[in-house]
């Protein structure tokens, strides 16, 4: 898979796909009734807002003729104040709905989002910087709200405010009419010569930001490695190149939109200009009154214009993000449930590999061919030179990938057939990374099984021995423990980590260097702990330290793409192979 | 008003630009009203004049050259618009671009207590929302109140020298519009403070979400997670809906207040006019520039909202941007000369984090080029007593010496170059596996690279990458196995040529013939160099010159492996499980 880093632009998308649109409109139809409602009061309040000119006409004409005249005057102020605010509390009630349904569908987009997050495999996560794709959740997802809160709305008001003038304009003097349309075309060619460079721009723009935050974010979660190999000066330099051409593709892409009203404002006078001169020179028999009102409305034609040309900069600012979030919605779940999949059924846990071939990357196959039959209630060792495939073989038990061919299956099921939840929920896995979650200890312990009860729990750290360490805490199990496990150390996090996959209670046991920063005192009581209860579960265990694995049922020696070697450890000694080889190697 | 003197400080470079578009601005404001002139100049000429039909006949050229004044001034208005907007957006970017980079160089320099208590969601909403909050305030919100101020102002004084009194109506509502902004701004602050809070909140829950994604599959929790993120979501929505609606509360009165100086024009105008104190073309001067007053009131209101957001950002920022750590360079720190050569000792060190004391009297000496291992059970404190040779954190007791000189009165810079460290948490960066091998020492060439690669043994599973050194790696080096990661973070170590290299605990993931194989390459570097090894192994231990093994924070055993194994302590019993 091409992996991209931070300071690698995304692939961009450069025709301009309407189905962005589209797919945005889908999330807005979910409301569709408030918004038409909020249409329908703007659209009274534009014909309520038509009445104050004629209630001051009518005032100027005749209100102002001496004294007597002032109590109408008084009527016609009060009526102009009524209108004023009827229109100004339907406008309230119009922006409370439309604030209610832009942040709605922005809340709807992020849940989409994140949940999609949730089912992408593990190759998605592997092969981008993290940066990335929080920004895309976070901030462009906040970048889209302004076109969801007014965008819409606006959009179909201007448009109808557009039509109304031009309908009045032919009613008024066609010929004039038709000079006024005659700068569409020029104002059609001006956005159209904008309209590509100013998409690319914002385009480009929104992957340089990507890349800075993506580079942030990395840096923030390494700094304590950049401080001790004094990287902060070099790290600096790499964020101000970043910096920088963020800047620069930024003043571009505004360069380009600010364009846009100005091109628009030109064009208008224009316009004005050939009607004074046309109705002035050329038609002669027009009344006065004709070409002044032409004039008149040619400025409110433009101006719907203008504020289309502003919606337009928005938009295309918002589809360069929108792009990016629907690019990750479309972002394919390779690891998803058949149609149809049947929850697993209780596992027993006799485990099948038959025939499995399985690669990261097309071409270089980890594992080739690769047949062997586990029995429930075994526990089976990986041992083997790193990189040889012993974490691919757990990963694939609990299907977190797909494999090329061959099958896996559990108590005669091919895992493959049943839902990722109702297998994996009954798979201990203990990662090499032991991540733990900002929260509480006892959080985090009970991540694995919410409802376990605070008894089980304590048990559970009892059996890996960190119960004590625990105690010793300010809180004891309600400390607060920061990101990653800050303030704990590496053997304590691996510690709670197993103590975590323990309490799952799982039928399938899966430990992947589970001890590897522990040390082998703490390692042998924790021994048998784990002896209770590894028995009656099968068991997968990797570990490079002998004394962990003697004494499992099988060990599998793991080289060249498949397991090379297996048996007990007696059997294998025995064999004097490559497992009698890194026995002896260790043996002081 | 700290806040504008901090923006203007961050403006350096920019200020000129900046100004000159704030000029530009009243520049164009100002041919905002004059522009209508020359078309009602046109009107007047050619259209409605007593003389207009014989204008029209003899002054066609006058026409053409009024028209063309009509374009000429737009385009020219245009032109200086175009360009201020730009000078906005040029000083917008350059201040984020300097407080971007500062903030950046803040959070590099800031040390593991400031981590413990910001969360790095905390940290990117500030460096990505907030700061885009400024920006906007600078292209924003100084710009329109100027233009407000401005056009008030001088329409005010315009209707001054018409009619006083009538000017004074006029200016009647002012103060109720003052005093609702005034209400809005106390209310709504608070408001923007919990949305900015909640934005964080989301943030920080993504950002451990994509980060723990292994784990959030292994135990099938997605679900669970999906509920977490919804209420962040949802609480996020509801403080967005919350601030709109609490400026949504107090528009009715902003805005009913400004439009009503239409009302007020109309009557009082009108009464004048009736009354023969003003003349009509006095009344239609007011009511024609009634906007001008009224869209600077309506406008205030935005202007109180978006403040209130900025502040609520940008006092965030400043916390960062003044944020300094505990541990930098004492004004007397000294450089000391020569390359180090690698002595390190611990002269009576305690350690405390927080209220639990982690170490407490160690002294441990080490010569340069000596080997020195440190064992412990888990949590005895070996991690932290490393991580005070680099001064990742500062003693609480004695003094950490190295070349004779105490820690604290080096330079960070040469201390920690003089360092190479394999820390037990391999952090790689998403990056080619040359740039991570490269990360401390950058210049070095490529052959050095390949041959510390070698002594690290990770030559050999780098040329089957598909791209060999130029393979790009996962952030955290996801897709690597841990003991591959341990060793590309072993070469790391050695490619800045450390005078004192600490492993710690850096070949617990990998096989054992691969550890033989480093053991050698560390015994036969090409550099001087003094180390200290946190290892489980006795195969990686035997072979040093000096064992220490840690007990609840102090030393408990310290000698040979073969002193240590005569005694019977925790090195015996760990020597005869692992026989």
């Amino acid at each position: 898979m091409a992996r991209n880093k931070f300071d690698i632009d995304e692939t961009l998308e450069t025709p301009f796909d309407i189905k962005h649109l589209k797919r945005a409109l889908v999330y807005a139809g979910k409301y569709r009734k408030k918004i038409f409602l909020s249409l329908f009061i703007s659209i009274l309040a534009a014909v309520i807002g038509l009445l104050s000119p004629l209630i001051v006409q009518y005032a100027v004409d005749n209100c102002m003729k001496g004294a007597e005249t002032i109590p109408m005057l008084a009527v016609c102020a009060g009526a102009l104040l009524l209108t004023i605010i009827i229109s100004v509390f339907l406008a309230q009630k119009r922006a409370k709905m439309m604030t209610r349904v832009g942040q709605d569908i922005i809340y709807d987009i992020r849940k989409d989002l994140f949940k999609h997050m949730q089912e992408l495999p593990f190759e998605y996560y592997d092969s981008r910087p993290h940066g990335k794709i929080l920004v895309r959740v976070i901030n462009y997802v906040n970048s889209i709200s302004d076109l969801m809160t007014n965008g819409i709305i606006n959009f179909v008001l201007e448009m109808m405010n557009l039509l109304f003038i031009i309908v009045f304009m032919f009613f008024v003097c066609w010929q004039l009419a038709l000079v006024v349309l005659c700068g569409l075309p020029i104002y059609g060619a001006v956005i159209m010569f904008i309209k590509n460079r100013q998409r690319k721009a914002w385009q480009l723009t929104s992957n340089k930001s990507s890349n800075l935050s993506a580079y942030l974010h990395e840096s923030i979660i390494g700094v304590q490695i950049s401080q001790v190999f004094t990287r902060e000066k070099v790290n600096a330099e790499i964020n101000d190149k970043l910096a920088k051409s963020y800047r620069k593709t930024w003043m571009k892409a505004v360069g380009y939109s600010n364009l846009v009203w100005p091109s628009t404002d030109i064009v208008s006078t224009l316009t004005r200009a050939a009607i004074y001169l046309v109705g002035l020179l050329f038609m002669p028999g027009l009344s006065l009154g004709t070409i002044l009102a032409m004039g008149d409305y040619s400025a409110r034609f433009w101006q719907p214009m203008m504020n289309l040309s502003n919606l337009m900069n928005t938009f295309i600012n918002a589809v360069a993000y929108l792009e990016r979030i629907f690019e990750m919605l479309d972002e394919p779940v390779t690891v998803k449930d058949k149609v149809g999949a049947a929850e697993m059924p209780e596992i027993k846990g006799d485990v099948h590999f038959r025939d499995v071939t399985f690669s990261y990357e097309d071409g270089t196959s980890v594992l080739e061919h690769l047949s062997f039959d586990v029995k429930a209630g075994q526990s089976i060792a990986l041992v083997g030179p790193t990189g040889a495939g012993k974490t691919t073989i757990v990963n694939l038990i609990s299907r977190f990938y797909n494999l090329d061919s061959g099958s896996v299956t559990i108590d005669d099921t091919n895992i493959a057939d049943v839902t990722l939840h109702s297998l994996r929920s009954q798979m201990g896995i203990m990662l090499q990374d032991s991540f733990i979650f900002s929260g509480t200890i006892m959080e985090n312990l009970k991540y694995g099984r919410l409802d376990a009860s605070d008894k089980e729990v304590y048990e559970a750290c009892r059996i890996v021995g960190i119960h004590d360490y625990i105690m010793s805490l300010k809180d004891d199990y309600d400390t607060v423990v920061s990101e990653r496990g800050a303030g704990l150390s590496q053997g304590q996090k691996q510690l709670i980590a197993l103590a975590r996959t323990i309490l799952s209670n799982p039928k399938i046991l899966v430990l992947d260097e589970a001890t590897s920063s522990i040390d082998a005192k703490t390692e042998r009581n924790l021994q048998n702990g784990l002896n209770h209860l590894l028995k009656g579960r099968t068991s997968f265990i990797i570990a490079h330290r002998l004394s962990t694995i003697r004494n499992c049922d099988m060990i599998m020696y793991v080289s060249n793409k498949g397991v090379t070697e297996s048996g007990t450890h007696d059997e294998l000694i025995a064999k004097r192979g490559d497992y009698y080889k890194l026995y002896t190697a260790q043996a002081v | 008003m700290f806040m504008f003197r901090w923006l203007w400080k961050n403006m350096k470079g920019d200020r000129a630009i900046y100004c000159c578009a704030l000029c530009m601005t009243l520049v164009c404001q100002s041919m905002y009203i004059i522009a209508p002139y020359i078309t009602q100049q046109i009107i007047d000429t050619f259209l409605v004049g007593e003389q207009a039909a014989e204008n029209l006949r003899t002054g066609t050229n006058t026409l053409i050259t009024m028209l063309l004044m009509m374009i000429g001034f737009t385009v020219l208005r245009c032109i200086i618009q175009y360009t201020s907007n730009m000078c906005y957006e040029h000083a917008s970017q350059g201040i984020i671009y300097r407080v971007r980079k500062i903030l950046f160089d803040n959070i590099e320099k800031q040390d593991a207590l400031f981590y413990d208590h910001h969360r790095t969601g905390d940290i990117m909403t500030v460096i990505t929302g907030d700061l885009e909050m400024v920006r906007h305030s600078i292209a924003w919100i100084i710009k329109t109140t100027l233009e407000c101020i401005v056009l008030f102002s001088a329409t005010m004084i315009y209707f001054f020298t018409i009619d006083w009194l009538m000017a004074l109506c006029m200016l009647a509502l002012t103060p109720v519009i003052l005093l609702i902004t005034k209400g809005f701004k106390n209310v709504v602050g608070p408001f923007y403070v919990d949305l900015r809070e909640k934005l964080s909140d989301m943030n920080t829950h993504a950002e451990e979400n994509i980060s723990g994604n292994r784990v959030v599959k292994a135990f099938a929790r997605e679900d669970t997670e999906i509920g977490k993120f919804d209420n962040c979501n949802r609480s996020y929505n509801e403080a967005n809906k919350k601030a709109a609606f609490t400026w949504l509360k107090f528009f009715p009165g902003l805005e009913i207040t400004a439009q009503s100086l239409s009302v007020v024009c109309l009557f009082f105008g009108g009464m004048f006019v009736a009354l023969g104190r003003m003349t009509f073309g006095e009344y239609a001067a007011f009511a024609g520039l009634v906007w001008t007053l009224s869209n600077p009131m309506r406008t205030l209101g935005n202007i109180v909202n978006d403040y209130q957001r900025f502040t609520a950002s940008a006092n965030k920022i400043i916390e960062l941007y003044y944020g300094r750590p505990f541990i930098v360079d004492r004004a007397d720190a000294e450089e000391v000369e020569g390359r180090i050569k690698g002595a390190v000792e611990f002269r009576d060190v305690s350690f405390s984090y927080g209220d639990t004391e982690v170490l407490r009297n160690i002294s441990i000496k080490a010569e340069p080029g000596e080997t020195v291992a440190i064992m412990g059970a888990t949590g005895s404190g070996k991690t932290t007593l490393i991580d005070l040779i680099p001064r990742i954190y500062d003693v609480s007791g004695g003094a950490v010496l190295v070349d004779g000189h105490d820690v604290r009165m080096m330079k960070l810079e040469q201390l920690r170059g003089a360092i190479g460290i394999a820390t037990q948490d391999v952090l790689l960066y998403s990056d080619t596996i040359e740039g991570n091998i490269c990360f401390g020492n950058i210049d070095l060439p490529e052959e050095e690279v390949v041959k510390y690669a070698k002594a690290a043994d990770a030559d050999g599973f780098i040329q089957k990458t598909s791209d060999g050194y130029d393979t790009i790696i996962g952030e955290r080096g996801v897709g690597l196995s841990g003991g591959q990661k341990q060793r590309i973070s072993l070469a790391r170590a050695l490619a800045v040529k450390p005078s004192i290299l600490i492993l710690d605990d850096t070949t617990s993931a990998v096989d054992l013939e691969t550890e033989k194989h480093i053991q050698d390459a560390l015994a036969n570097l090409d550099f001087p160099c003094t180390k200290i090894i946190v290892a489980q192994r006795i195969s990686t231990t035997r072979t040093a010159d000096r064992i220490i093994v840690l007990k609840d924070g102090t030393v408990a055993e310290c000698g040979t492996h073969e002193e240590l194994i005569q005694q019977n302590g925790y090195y015996r019993e760990v020597y005869d499980l692992q026989k």
